[in-house]
């Protein structure tokens, strides 16, 4: 039986502003993912490029157009029209700013996509400075990032005028988390805004000769690891919002999860050192204090690990599961709305203890710039993120254009779910074994002169071409997919799944909606991981280095 | 004719549907493999560093 929530509709018009972003997102998809199958064969050493197109060129079009496009636009997608949606309709001038933001970041990824396909941005996602790419590539990055925080503005201001409407009450959870991913979103870009605006554009544009390496990596990474949280708090907000409807269950405690949510404000950003483990020019003293911080971000994803557990085996005990694991098989199995974030949920468990391990200071020795790194991306961004990002557009897609999810569909997407797990199971694992046998990440097939090593990952990068041929399938199928679901699939209603609380009763504490102390203490953890550093790197700062075109 | 239907019920053993000792168990296996995974990378750290 549907309670009158249910039925609540996004608005048409912030609908349209949600799909225009999905639009661009799923066509990154696609770009992105040919892009990937064909990195892959060529690493296998099967194929080689036609036309004197560049293996680093290829895998900058993977990176840039999957890490930073595909993520930030269906992000901004599902975050605005999930505030909508739980906070009220946006006003006009909300949705105008909302136009501005999509139209300065798909203007932005424009400008660098065109520099890429020239030839002139061969950088790799990371763009990390000495390499260095034509001014327009930065320049489209910056927009790409402004029109985020244009976005971001819209979110925050909805979310204010909810809290004024609203005055004592603690906010709708969904719009909630959409703030915390947002602020820290706009706290960590800070980083990849400077080194881009002070030194990497006016550096490409031959204003200055050198660049200081080690800041422009630390600035990088002061964004680029909050960036992967930025990318896992939306699936994150499904995973305890969404799916405990979705199965027909309850939310383990709304409390929790927003406990949760600020514990990622403060501890994702002072952590980017562990990125630069290996790197010169920092003190290991403060690295292994953002290491300390590090692990710090384990505990809510632990915390929300148990919440998933408690949320599965509480509704399957409420359908009369007995023994100690008889819950899972109350599972709604049948349905891709659930199984194939479910996937997403259970990749995160090896790619979890990946990150850990990555994260273990000199232990980081062992998979440091080896495609193991590769591989556990893949798993966390690659598939537990994507995969959830996928199973909500099985629901939102219709939701917002008026259509509905077929069950030929919904049988396509369980498939579609299975080969992502296959190939990456192949592609994933195969680059695990091969990091741990020191195969490099980031490097075109080569056979190191006949060094005997070097043949051992061989093997391993055929696999991963078997793999990324499999996902290639996978994306073919989520394209075919999303198409119907924006444009073929019958007319009808499909519901925004909202889940409650299993307490009713339960009132969020209100200190969680204090801003002013969390985000303090955000900038407070911030300021103590980061100024000592930067102050040592800045005093004994060497003469900088020029720049490289290498491809 | 009440008593009878009540005694009954009393009979059936009913597992309590609050229990979350699947959870306790999952989170625990969890933990479990977190470890596994790296003490299996840090030996090999131990081997070659």
């Amino acid at each position: 039986m549907k309670t009158v929530s249910e039925k609540i509709k996004v608005d048409r018009l912030d609908g349209k502003l949600g799909m225009a972003h999905f639009y661009v997102a799923f066509i990154a998809l696609a770009i992105g993912g040919l892009a990937g199958l064909l990195q892959t064969l060529v690493r296998s050493g099967k194929l080689v490029l036609p036309a004197g197109i560049g293996y680093y060129q290829i895998l900058t079009v993977h990176g840039v157009v999957l890490g930073l496009v595909l993520t930030t636009f269906f992000i901004m997608g599902f975050q605005l029209v999930a505030v909508s949606r739980t906070a009220g309709t946006f006003t006009s001038k909300q949705r105008m700013a909302g136009w501005i933001g999509f139209w300065t970041m798909t203007i932005g990824t424009f400008m660098a996509a065109v520099m890429i396909l020239l030839n002139e941005a061969s950088v790799l996602y990371t763009f990390y400075a000495p390499l260095q790419a034509h001014a327009l590539f930065y320049l489209g990055l910056t927009f790409v990032i402004v029109g985020s925080w244009i976005d971001g503005a819209v979110i925050i201001s909805a979310y204010a005028a909810w809290r004024k409407r609203n005055p004592g009450k603690p906010s709708p959870l969904l719009t909630f988390m959409s703030l915390v991913n947002t602020l820290m979103w706009i706290i960590a870009t800070i980083g990849v805004a400077a080194t881009v605006l002070l030194q990497l554009l006016p550096w490409s544009l031959g204003l200055v000769d050198r660049v200081d390496v080690a800041i422009s990596r630390t600035l990088f990474w002061y964004f680029g690891h909050p960036l992967v949280y930025f990318w896992l708090l939306p699936a994150y907000m499904a995973w305890y919002v969404v799916i405990p409807k979705i199965i027909g269950g309850k939310i383990f405690s709304d409390s929790l999860a927003r406990l949760t949510f600020i514990l990622f404000l403060l501890f994702s950003i002072p952590v980017g050192f562990h990125h630069q483990l290996m790197e010169p020019g920092i003190d290991p003293a403060w690295k292994f204090f953002q290491v300390i911080l590090t692990f710090m971000v384990i505990i809510p994803s632990l915390m929300t690990a148990f919440s998933l557990f408690a949320t599965f085996e509480t509704y399957g005990r409420s359908k009369g599961a007995t023994g100690l694991f008889g819950w899972m098989k109350k599972l709604p199995w049948g349905d891709a709305r659930f199984v194939v974030p479910f996937i997403g949920m259970l990749s995160f468990i090896p790619a979890g203890a990946g990150g850990i391990i990555n994260a273990s200071n000199q232990m980081n020795q062992v998979v440091h710039n080896t495609i193991w790194v590769t591989g556990h991306f893949h798993l966390t961004v690659a598939t537990a993120v994507i995969l959830t990002f996928f199973g909500i557009s099985y629901w939102l897609i219709p939701h917002l254009t008026g259509r509905t999810f077929t069950k030929a569909m919904n049988k396509l997407a369980i498939i579609q779910g299975v080969f992502w797990a296959i190939g990456m199971t192949f592609m994933s694992g195969a680059m695990h074994a091969a990091g741990l046998l020191g195969a490099p990440r980031r490097s075109s097939f080569s056979e190191y002169g006949g060094a005997a090593q070097a043949a051992e990952w061989i093997p391993y990068q055929v696999a991963q071409g078997v793999g990324g041929t499999i996902l290639f399938v996978g994306i073919i199928l989520i394209l075919y997919i999303f198409i119907n679901l924006a444009f073929f699939a019958p007319k009808g209603e499909e519901e925004f799944p909202i889940g409650e609380a299993a307490d009713e009763s339960e009132k969020a504490p209100m200190v969680l909606e204090n801003w002013k102390l969390w985000i303090g203490i955000a900038v407070l953890l911030i300021l103590f991981a980061y100024t000592i550093p930067f102050v040592d790197m800045i005093q004994n700062a060497p003469i900088g280095s020029k720049g490289y075109k290498l491809w | 004719m009440a008593q009878p239907g009540l005694q009954r019920k009393t009979k059936i053993k009913v597992e309590d549907s609050s229990s979350l000792k699947g959870t306790l168990a999952s989170v625990f296996l969890l933990g479990f493999f977190l470890i596994v995974t790296w003490v299996g990378v840090f030996y090999l750290f131990v081997e070659r560093f």
